[in-house]
């Protein structure tokens, strides 16, 4: 089918000069095109390899992760179909359609986005409800149901919509920048998150407000202000809150605190403002959030609540259950002076009053209260003292609660599920819902100990207020700046004066909160709960009593914290495992990853061992792979000379061995068309590996499994994976060699492995790439195999990474005797690793194996019973 | 192997005007130009073994320069010089017939191996295309 003889044999005259250099020009082609495909084949398993450790769900990934590692293996897959195109005379063209369907399919699912079906850039309340919760966000779709379906007073005021959002950001071309900046986010490095959120900021910050948005906005403005009295000609006196309202908030997850609200703007101040609380989408804290919650970021935008500032006499939140415990009825206010951003943000201890269902006040906690919150008449707010008389006494009058408790059992019956309110009482005494949303409560499967005071252990608090369950064991770390956010190391318990927001920054680093100050109401107390973080609050002391450094045990259930580590308490401990799952990113990571990383096509022999059966790309990038070596073999017949170019290995080698010559990999004595034997290698590095691999020490005991576990557990992975797998013991190895080039592959059983090699005089351009993978048994003993594996390549001076159970190291730039004597102990490694998995029953095992190698006892039957 | 004719297409000045001189140094004969529209001009009037172009450019981009190429020669092979986060274009890129790809910064070495086994595949294809003409692939 190849009519190129003509062309090849032209050039023929050239191989005896040998080396990659001088290959004939067809070879080198092929030569070029099978390299960039096992070039593609290393890197698409790369992604598999990574694919398959977020699925986990222990990683935070965002959804660029998503979009960037899918488009990787598609590209990847793509480029291995390509060469394999290219080296077949396009024999394989009917591969791009296979593929083209799954990457559509791929493409599908990434491409899911929420249409935006509303036209207004401006909502009133009497127009909205809470249907309307993607174009105007979870705050405005709120407010606009409790005021048109419910019915309870809420401030007069206006939304600015999604659409106003989308067009902001599609006509400030913000939109690409903002995502093309999104890639470089590090979820495990803070740092990153700060600089790019701080880009991020500025661009948005420095953007202009469409003309049509800004007169939009102001149009509506006069408007409110007509409405409210103040008069067209004096809309300038008109002062509103702006508020966050973005898509997701206030619904399930409660995002709380995480996006900006600024109260008392006056309306010279409007569209920076809204610029601001857009921008505020990007605080390294919002994004944090994101990233932890697993929040898709096409599924984010951003309104803004316009609201007519109430100048709150007292302000505060209100429970309609007890988030701690969901079977307590009872409804829990808290309360503080002037304007409410107090009440939560842990500035103050405000008063807590509890409230039976019959709206009879069970209990009233009344803190000191020595600053409030007011509006200052230039827009703006400012803390004040509070009035001496007024400091100790309760802001709330009793026919004060009992409106207020109605309105709760209201919100609760109208919205079926306990509620987190925001309200405030004006100077008229008019009480105004703020903001109503689902209470984020414990996990009522939670069990929820009384436990007596231990005895034994130094008790360091008594009593603070638990605002989220659970018990929580580290070393003591002090916050009160930022930079110590950006410092808080991994495990640690946080300990603070106030409670933040902020905090969200480490919430999955931090194994439990305490702070001086706070409440249950607070944002942060909200946060505790849904990140499952256990946290006492207002315990007065615990930045003086907890020094930093000093481990402590909190019992967060019983509001008590113990110096040291209290065993008794174990069992109670709260591990954060599987973070992502059932987020919303990680569902598309499993739909997506569906169609990437499963493997189905296991035996080379099959009938189905063929294009129309892929149905992954990892089937494709499989199949791409043998066909690419067969591809190579076919080289042989391209030449009319007797002597052939593909050869089986004769030798005590235990593999099922085919040899590729490109050039002068062999002597030039051998006789035999079909097949050849290890002295008639010329290869200098296949000579080298052939030399370990058949190192007499695996050749003379036979290893029989002895530890009945570790047999068990190996046995079972082979049931079950799919029968056909269980053949590929048998499966060909292949190595392409020159007489300075070796490409080595070879699938034992489940192991699959990979030397890449060039030696030369030249040291430079000498090297040694090692790639190993898969494998039976259980993940854990796979990635202590190849944690050993990783071990002893380091030891032999490679530098070396693991990931999973893959392992990929590179020994570079060395002398010819120094690539030979490594790539001979490599030889040795896959052999020693062909039984490894079934040795691997614990962490000591790994320093064992590894210690074992080194020193050249490659008997693991002696290796166990020294065990 | 005959003198290979380049062009190479960027928008970046510096980066154009020393990758140029560093592949004449090679000898190779290198047209460089800083612009798709420019690259397209120059193909009707010269005939090139091999294209190197970025894919980040203003005005017609990478991609759609390439398109047109392939268009005006098929046999002209393209390199596309990529950034790291420019995976999605490369995937384009591939489908529209690119011979491979490059990521910027970039090694002259690896580029310019790259350069010679594009110039290679021209050669193969082109005894392809003459011998099979019917059999010339999309």
């Amino acid at each position: 089918m190849f009519k190129k003889l003509k062309f090849f044999k032209r050039n023929k005259s050239h191989k005896e000069s040998s080396s990659g250099d001088n290959l004939p020009d067809l070879f080198r082609f092929k030569y070029s095109c099978f390299k960039m495909l096992l070039d593609s084949n290393a890197e698409f398993l790369n992604v598999i390899t990574d694919l398959t450790e977020k699925l986990r769900g222990q990683q935070v990934f965002s959804m660029s992760y998503v979009r960037f590692r899918s488009a990787k293996a598609v590209f990847h897959a793509l480029r291995m179909i390509k060469n394999l195109d290219d080296l077949s005379g396009h024999r394989y063209s009917q591969m791009f359609d296979t593929l083209e369907n799954i990457n559509l399919k791929i493409k599908e699912i990434l491409g899911r986005k929420k249409e935006i079906s509303v036209s207004e850039l401006t909502l009133p309340y009497s127009a909205i409800n809470a249907e309307m919760m993607d174009w105007v966000g979870g705050k405005n779709a709120n407010l606009g149901e409790i005021h048109s379906r419910i019915g309870l007073p809420i401030p007069s005021g206006f939304a600015v919509t999604t659409r106003a959002f989308e067009s902001f950001l599609l006509n400030s071309a913000l939109f690409d920048e903002i995502s093309s900046k999104k890639m470089n986010i590090d979820p495990d490095n803070p740092e990153t998150i700060k600089v790019i959120s701080d880009d991020i900021r500025q661009l948005i910050l420095a953007a202009d407000v469409p003309p049509v948005i800004e007169d939009a906005i102001l149009l509506a403005h006069a408007k409110l202000a007509e409405e409210t009295s103040c008069g067209k000609s004096q809309d300038s006196s008109l002062r509103i809150s702006m508020r966050s309202s973005a898509v997701g908030e206030d619904s399930e997850l409660s995002f709380a605190g995480q996006y900006l609200s600024r109260l008392n703007v006056p309306k010279e101040d409007i569209i920076r403002t809204y610029k601001e609380i857009v921008a505020s989408l990007y605080t390294p804290r919002a994004i944090s959030y994101r990233l932890n919650k697993g929040i898709r970021d096409e599924d984010i935008a951003m309104s803004v609540a316009c609201i007519q500032m109430v100048e709150s006499v007292a302000s505060g939140v209100m429970y309609s259950g007890n988030p701690i415990n969901m079977l307590e009825e009872n409804i829990i206010i808290t309360a503080v002076w002037g304007l409410g951003p107090y009440a939560v943000d842990g500035v103050i201890t405000p008063d807590t009053y509890t409230v039976g269902r019959n709206s009879q006040t069970i209990s009233s906690d009344i803190s000191r209260k020595r600053v409030q919150l007011i509006s200052k008449p230039d827009g703006g707010l400012t803390e004040i003292p509070v009035a001496d008389d007024l400091q100790d006494k309760p802001c709330l009058s009793a026919d004060n609660i009992v409106v207020l408790a109605g309105y709760a059992r209201k919100l609760e019956d109208h919205y079926g599920c306990p509620q987190d309110i925001e309200w405030a009482i004006d100077s008229k005494g008019v009480i105004f819902i703020l903001q109503s949303r689902p209470l984020r409560a414990e996990d009522s499967g939670k069990s929820y100990p009384a436990t007596p005071i231990l005895t034994g252990y130094p008790l360091l608090i008594e009593k603070g207020v638990t605002v989220s369950g659970g018990v929580g064991f580290g070393p003591a770390f002090h916050v009160s700046t930022d930079e110590d956010l950006y410092n808080f190391p991994d495990g640690a318990v946080l300990i603070a004066r106030h409670t933040s927001p902020k905090l969200v920054i480490v919430i999955k680093k931090t194994r439990a909160i305490v702070t001086d100050m706070g409440n249950i109401a607070g944002h942060m107390a909200t946060l505790a709960r849904e990140f499952g973080v256990p946290t006492i609050v207002s315990t007065n002391v615990a930045t003086s009593v907890i020094p930093a450094g000093m481990e402590v045990t909190v019992d967060a259930y019983s509001g008590r914290v113990y110096q040291g580590r209290v065993p008794e308490l174990d069992e109670f401990q709260i591990t954060g495992e599987f973070p992502m799952k059932n987020t919303p990113v990680y569902k598309v990571l499993r739909e997506v990853s569906d169609l990437i990383v499963p493997l189905h096509l296991l035996d080379p022999g099959a009938p189905d061992f063929a294009p129309p059966f892929c149905r992954t790309l990892h089937d494709i990038s499989r199949l791409v792979h043998e066909l690419s070596y067969s591809e190579m073999f076919k080289l042989s017949d391209l030449v009319s000379d007797k002597k052939g170019l593909a050869f089986k290995l004769k030798g005590n080698i235990k593999l099922d061995l085919y040899v590729i010559d490109l050039g002068s990999g062999l002597t030039e004595n051998n006789l035999n068309l079909n097949s050849i034997s290890t002295n008639e290698i010329a290869s200098v590095p296949f000579k080298a590996l052939l030399k370990g691999l058949m190192n007499d020490d695996f050749h003379q005991n036979q290893l029989r499994p002895v530890e009945f576990s570790g047999f068990l557990s190996v046995m079972r992975e082979q049931m079950l994976a799919p029968p056909s797998a269980a053949e590929r013991f048998g499966d060909r190895s292949y190595a392409i060699i020159s007489d300075k080039y070796l490409n080595f592959s070879s699938r034992i059983g489940y192991h699959y492995g990979i030397v890449d090699s060039y030696c030369s005089r030249t040291v430079n351009m000498n090297y040694i790439t090692f790639s190993f993978k898969g494998g039976a048994a259980n993940d854990i003993r796979r990635n202590r195999r190849a944690r050993a594996i990783a071990r002893i390549l380091q030891s032999l001076d490679f530098t070396s990474e693991v990931t999973g159970d893959r392992v990929t190291a590179r020994y570079q730039k060395h002398e010819i005797h120094l690539i030979e004597d490594k790539l001979d102990l490599i030889g040795r490694l896959l052999q020693f690793t062909r039984q490894m998995d079934m040795l691997m029953t614990n962490e000591a095992s790994i320093e064992v194996l590894a210690d074992n190698f080194l020193e050249g006892n490659y008997n693991l039957e002696k290796i166990i019973s020294g065990q | 192997m005959k003198i290979i004719s380049l062009l190479l297409v960027d928008d970046e000045d510096d980066f154009r005007t020393t990758l140029a001189n560093r592949l004449k140094k090679r000898n190779l004969d290198v047209t460089d130009a800083a612009s798709g529209e420019e690259a397209l001009e120059l193909i009707g009037k010269k005939s090139f073994d091999v294209a190197i172009v970025d894919i980040k450019m203003p005005g017609i981009d990478g991609i759609e320069t390439l398109r047109r190429i392939r268009k005006i020669d098929p046999l002209l092979e393209v390199i596309l010089l990529t950034g790291h986060a420019s995976v999605e274009a490369g995937v384009e890129g591939m489908k529209y017939g690119a011979y491979d790809y490059i990521i910027k910064p970039c090694n002259v070495n690896d580029l310019l191996i790259k350069v010679e086994d594009a110039c290679r595949r021209r050669m193969i294809e082109k005894e392809h295309a003459q011998e099979k003409p019917e059999c010339s692939k999309s």
